[in-house]
């Protein structure tokens, strides 16, 4: 094992400089103040056709501060050890006040602060297995046994078998009152073969492309995820879809597997309400939404059988945490509930300038070197009734059943989409028959979710972690989980990529 | 704070290099220092004042006739804390399986030194906040809301190995960007909108009232746009459009795993000619718009690098692993290592051809004249066949004569072939970025029949 990256920490002393912080700034004549000081340990390892590729350490530890001067906000951060922070401090806090007082002749606006960020505690992910007291040996051995069932086969052009473990520890002091201090750790890992076979290229993953999949939770969760198991099945399914037709274009009926749905809602829920995004300060760069402020209530988002629940309390999520970084308690609402939008997804600010009175607890920094905004939480939609396997019996001959991203893009305004998978299935007699590769589906948001007539139960649904969202200006990525189960809608149209790809 | 000095940065590096128990060692240092204010319809609405460390240890133990390596960082620079870096690093190594296609670490090297530029460093949020006031104020004369970032950034990379390479760089970049848009909902798709920006090297550099004024006049102009059913169009793609597609030539085209792998364009057709010969690519960090740093990942010296030459593709850019797996030559093109991903040229230069805009206008006739395209991302890597949106202005171009604008329109195109349609190019190269990440230098280029496929409001 590598040594424990993070060592017992002195919480006092860390809550006492956020303290401190947070004390100098309102003393300097802040209007608001919080700081956070953010520890983050991580273990990448990563098995790349037999020999260990990446293997990665990190350690980062940082301080932020963040002052509202005159309706303005003004942040600066730098990093540690906590010799250096302490000496920062003051520094920071200087800084902080001369950007927002520079700043402040510019807001049209007042910033304004919705509700209080006054909560006191700790809170710390449940851990069964501390992820980075396993032994280093065993964690490669779990890598290079799922990697040597990868191979085999000489249409594998590579394999790759990878798990990252993280460690968050987070303490905020907010001008209200607040001191909170948090233990986030999440864990996960993948694997992935690349075939081919008569001038085709093709990619199979397990259980989700890019990263793969994560969990809130220590080494439980690697292991859980039974790699070396499901090994042989993507290295063949890599080979398969080398030989497979490709996705004939029309319009069908599409049953999206889990991992693929948890990109829909991402992309296609998650994103369009953003309170930020709908009130067009997300439009420089990622863009705005089609919802309108004034649509909860009214604007029909998908059909009866479609509900989005948030959820920053669910067991597992990879936003499931006590407060966000303005300091506010996690919680769970409806976004959507029985296909009627209900809600956004809001921090303080953005509530503030819609007039809301509390926040929805989504306002969250990339680490320490980055102010909060709001950011999808894990949202996930609601489980309905049945077996996939039911479904797949109850659906005509000709519909396609699709999974695992592949490609994704959705336009600024998160109406249009085009997603590719990695892979689909003919139904055929109520089952899954022809392979298929390049299953390309198009639509446009509203009218794709009232085309679900059916998403299966409980039995089913599981969540799916995101490690890679990237959002705001500069970038900064959050991580977050949506929960699905598999999902029927009817009348999709699937692109002809065909002619593109020889 | 300020970045780290060479003597600095390598006095650091030496210390990790003599405690370590490693039969190869090599140090990396990237410092950064930022400061950015973007901005929304009523003001700014984040800022940051910002600076940050990585000193990454990557170690070696030899086994056989390759390598044990792992690698370990510290976002702080202290002694317990680089030493601590050093130590995972070395517990991770030692357990490590071997990579037997591991070459050594390169030896002493001679790089071009650049320093970090002073006016952009010292650049703050008070002129920063002039910048946006101007933006705003023209925005609100044209009933647009406007939102945008202002940043100016200086960072310094040192690398410094057991072989004896000690490597040195820094670079500079400033950035006005304004995307104005009518308001509602609907902004995008019925009210006007449009995106423009000025990315350069140096904070002098930086054209604000030209990004003012192009954002605002292109946002009014595609106000009321037309519905325009999807199909294939003859297109001039301004330079924003182009570096969206072009930048996933950079690692998935043009590297070196790719090309192993099979699942690049380069695969197996090297030395063919198949593209337009319009079309010439270098990946050149030392082109006067990107200064970039003259080394890479690994500190392997590197310059300009022909990739495409009237239309001819020349082999895959590879790093020390890659040129030994395919006995080609180190071209300089290195991630930080360890890495799965392999090269790639992150410092495209598409030239310059010899058709001014109104030229281009004249020989595309009747078109399409795209300003941006929004998330494009890969359906099929062989012949890149990307997806994307058009944003922020599309205007029907008729007799040459750019016109009115229409609604945004999803392609679905492969840019082997794209690229192979190429029909013209402007004289005028600027410094561009993509929402995907990475930026290159590229000029407006006439495509023949690119392939729309849906409309945003279908």
């Amino acid at each position: 094992m590598v040594t424990p990256p993070v060592k017992s920490s002195p919480s006092h002393s860390m809550e006492a400089l956020a303290r401190s912080a947070v004390d100098e700034a309102m003393a300097r004549g802040a209007d608001a103040a919080d700081a956070r000081l953010v520890r983050c340990a991580e273990e990448r390892l990563v098995i790349q056709n037999g020999a260990l590729k990446e293997s990665d350490a990190p350690e980062d530890f940082g301080i932020a501060v963040r002052v509202f001067k005159d309706g303005a906000v003004g942040f600066a951060a730098a990093p540690g050890p906590y010799s250096a922070m302490q000496n920062a401090v003051s520094g920071l806090v200087r800084r902080c006040l001369a950007s927002a007082r520079d700043l402040a002749p510019l807001r049209r606006v007042p910033v304004r602060l919705a509700g209080r960020a006054d909560a006191c505690g700790t809170f710390a992910t449940p851990v069964e297995e501390d992820p980075f007291m396993v032994p280093l040996e065993e964690k490669l051995d779990l890598l290079m046994r799922a990697s040597e069932r990868l191979g085999g086969r000489r249409e594998v052009v590579s394999r790759l078998a990878g798990m990252s473990l993280r460690r968050e520890e987070q303490w905020m002091a907010t001008s209200e009152g607040g001191s909170t201090h948090q233990v986030l750790v999440r864990s996960g890992g993948r694997i992935e073969a690349i075939a081919r076979a008569r001038g085709v290229v093709e990619r199979r993953s397990y259980p989700n492309a890019l990263e793969g999949d994560f969990r809130s939770g220590g080494f439980e969760v690697v292991r859980a995820l039974d790699l070396e198991g499901n090994a042989e099945r993507v290295r063949d399914e890599a080979i398969a879809l080398c030989h497979a037709d490709i996705c004939p274009p029309g319009q069908r009926t599409l049953i999206l597997g889990g991992g693929q749905l948890a990109l829909q809602i991402h992309e296609s829920v998650g994103h369009p309400t953003e309170l930020d995004r709908v009130l067009g300060e997300e439009r420089d760069l990622a863009g705005g939404s089609f919802a309108a402020q004034t649509d909860p209530g009214s604007l029909e988002y998908g059909a009866a059988c479609v509900s989005f629940v948030a959820d920053s309390t669910v067991p597992g999520g990879l936003d499931t945490r006590g407060w966000d970084d303005d300091g506010v308690a996690s919680g769970r609402f409806d976004i959507v509930r029985d296909g009627k939008l209900c809600a956004f997804q809001s921090g303080r600010i953005s509530a503030g300038r819609a007039g809301a009175e509390t926040s929805r607890s989504v306002s969250r920094a990339e680490g320490w070197y980055a102010p909060p905004i709001d950011r999808i939480t894990n949202v996930s939609l609601a489980p309905g009734h049945g077996s996939l396997d039911d479904l797949l019996a109850e659906t005509e001959d000709g519909a396609i059943l699709a999974d695992t991203i592949k490609t994704w893009s959705i336009d600024q305004e998160r109406r249009n989409f085009q997603f590719t998978c990695e892979v689909g299935w003919e139904i055929r007699g109520g089952r899954r028959s022809r392979l298929l590769r390049l299953p390309t589906y198009q639509g446009s948001t509203l009218d794709f979710w009232k085309r679900c007539d059916r998403v299966t139960g409980p039995e089913e649904w599981r969540l799916w972690g995101v490690v890679n969202c990237g959002k705001g200006n500069p970038m900064q990525v959050a991580e977050m989980s949506h929960g699905a189960a598999p999902a029927r809608f009817r009348g999709v149209q699937f692109v002809d990529v065909g002619s593109s790809v020889s | 704070m300020a970045l780290l000095e060479e003597d600095h940065a390598f006095e650091i590096a030496d210390a990790v290099l003599a405690a370590s128990e490693a039969d190869e060692t090599e140090v990396t240092i990237n410092c950064i220092e930022d400061r950015f204010v973007r901005f929304g319809h009523e003001g700014p609405t984040q800022s940051a004042d910002r600076e940050r460390y990585d000193l990454a240890v990557r170690v070696r133990f030899r086994d056989g006739e390759g390598f044990r390596e792992a690698k370990a960082s510290s976002g702080a620079l202290d002694e317990a804390s680089v030493l601590g870096a050093l130590g995972r690093a070395e517990i991770l190594a030692r357990v490590a399986s071997p990579d037997a296609g591991a070459a050594p670490l390169g030896g002493p090297v001679e790089v071009e030194g650049s320093a970090p530029s002073r006016p952009t460093q010292d650049h703050s949020f008070k002129e920063k906040a002039e910048w946006i006031e101007a933006a705003l104020r023209r925005c609100e004369g044209e009933s647009l809301h406007g939102g945008g970032l202002a940043r100016t950034t200086v960072a310094s990379r040192s690398i410094v190995n057991s072989a004896g390479r000690r490597v040195h760089g820094a670079t500079s970049r400033a950035e006005f960007a304004l995307t104005c848009a009518d308001a509602g909902a609907d902004a995008e798709t019925v009210g006007g909108s449009a995106s423009s920006v000025s990315v350069r090297c140096f904070v002098d550099q930086v054209d604000v009232e030209g990004v003012i004024e192009d954002a605002v006049t292109s946002a009014v102009r595609a106000r009321g746009p037309a519905d325009v059913e999807a199909g294939p169009m003859d297109v001039l793609l301004e330079p924003q459009a182009v570096a969206a597609l072009m930048t996933f030539t950079s690692g998935m085209g043009f590297g070196a795993r790719g090309f192993h792998e099979g699942s690049s364009f380069l695969t197996g057709r090297v030395g063919e000619r198949i593209f337009s010969e319009h079309l010439s690519v270098a990946d050149d960090p030392t082109h006067p718009d990107l200064r970039g740093l003259r080394f890479d990942g690994e500190g392997t010296p590197r310059g300009c690098h022909p990739l495409v030459s009237s239309g001819t593709v020349h082999g895959p850019v590879t790093d020390a692993f890659w040129a030994k797996q395919l006995g080609l030559a180190n071209t300089g093109h290195s991630p930080q290592q360890p890495s799965t991903s392999g090269p790639s040229a992150g410092h495209l230069v598409v030239a310059e051809g010899d058709l001014s805009r109104e030229e281009l206008l004249d020989r595309l006739g009747d078109g399409l004249l795209v300003r941006q395209l929004h998330y494009v991302n890969v359906v099929e890597p062989r012949e890149l066949v990307l997806t994307g949106m058009t944003r922020g202005g599309v205007f029907r171009v008729r007799g040459g004569q750019v016109g009115g604008a229409i609604g945004n329109l999803r392609f679905t195109q492969s840019l082997v072939d794209a690229l192979g349609a190429i029909d013209g190019v402007g004289d005028r190269a600027v410094r561009v970025g993509s929402l995907m990440g990475g930026e290159l230098v590229a000029p407006a280029l006439l495509i023949r029949g690119f392939q729309f496929t849906s409309k945003a409001r279908s």
